[in-house]
């Protein structure tokens, strides 16, 4: 197993761009240390229509109203700010700042646990006589004994066959040369809807760990993630829960 | 305003509604729409359930009609998808409720 730079094609130089605006630094930031519910705050003024501040801060009492602690208050005064300054990029712009947001984050997150020179963005993995895939993994940690690999959504609706195959793919070939590799879907969205939308999906779920908008500071905690298949800090995906309705 | 959890559910679920035929208009997610709708609806129900009379602080009620509102203001299909998901947890966490 080893990696690869991503190649740099039209939509990746575009894609780079995002990346390395100060704004998505500026949002992950103020997120790594955000609590759940501000980290809903952001998820919901980012994908709103509203940009009053004030529309906001009514909607989120418990993070806004009368006796809330000032530094907290303040805080997530910063992350409305923050979010709204996205929400106003326009649709377009805006989707890709999300998702850029959520893959700094999710490096930011890691770099508590795993050296800084390990964490990777944009790389490919490659296993001997497989051909590689093309898309690239969003954050891989790389490390001389064992590797991670982490895709990354904005919400439970990007999760779909191809990234689900593909990570299951890339575990199951580094097992079978017996590397270590850990493939992580982090999504910054409400496990329960995740799990709605992983419940219709055909493609192998096992060996995936989940990491959602309730328990992405586990990405931070473990000192070291033991091998595929056994407790991490990231819940299994399978097997998923379905409603009532879709079982 | 004085309202009950169970009104204030009934407000969510009103609120959904619009959400779910806003989204389904997406025809590959109509599936999941209507299972991210049943998903959330159970949750929301329980809650309603089980603490159903309780009388809600007042920024707890307008907490949820700001948000209500809001989803009122959607008019993009994809926007309501998100949205489906992103609305009831923001009511969850006015009630004070796990999602």
């Amino acid at each position: 197993m080893r990696f690869q730079d991503a190649a740099k094609d039209a939509r990746a130089v575009v894609y780079a761009g995002i990346q390395a605006d100060p704004l998505v630094a500026r949002a992950a930031a103020a997120l790594v240390d955000a609590s759940p519910g501000e980290r809903l705050l952001a998820r919901a003024v980012m994908n709103g229509e509203s940009n009053d501040p004030e529309t906001w801060r009514a909607m989120f009492p418990r993070l806004f109203g009368a006796g809330t602690d000032a530094n907290e208050r303040a805080r997530s005064d910063a992350i409305l700010a923050l979010s709204l300054e996205v929400a106003a990029r326009g649709e377009q712009v805006r989707s890709q700042f999300r998702g850029a947001i959520v893959e700094s984050l999710t490096g930011r997150l890691l770099a508590r646990r795993v050296p800084p020179a390990s964490l990777h963005r944009e790389r490919r993995i490659l296993f001997d006589g497989i051909r590689a895939e093309i898309h690239p993994y969003d954050v891989t940690v790389e490390l001389p004994e064992r590797a991670e690999a982490y895709d990354c959504k904005w919400g439970a609706r990007g999760i779909g066959p191809d990234v689900l195959l593909q990570l299951e793919a890339a575990r199951g070939y580094a097992e079978a040369e017996g590397s270590r590799l850990l493939v992580v879907l982090v999504v910054f969205d409400a496990r329960r809807s995740c799990r709605v939308r992983l419940a219709r999906q055909t493609a192998p779920l096992a060996g995936i760990r989940l990491v959602t908008l309730e328990s992405l500071d586990a990405l931070g905690r473990a000192k070291t993630p033991p091998a595929t298949g056994q407790e991490v800090p990231a819940a299994p995906v399978g097997p998923p829960a379905a409603p009532s309705s879709a079982r | 305003m004085t309202d009950t959890v169970a009104a204030a559910v009934d407000r969510a679920r009103s609120a959904m509604v619009g959400l779910r035929t806003l989204g389904q208009e997406v025809e590959d997610e109509w599936q999941y729409v209507a299972d991210l709708d049943a998903a959330w609806g159970e949750r929301l129900d329980a809650v309603a359930a089980a603490r159903g009379a309780q009388v809600l602080p007042s920024s707890t009620s307008a907490a949820i009609e700001r948000a209500a509102a809001e989803t009122a203001l959607i008019s993009d299909p994809h926007r309501a998808i998100d949205w489906l998901s992103t609305f009831p947890q923001i009511v969850l966490f006015a009630l004070d409720e796990p999602g």
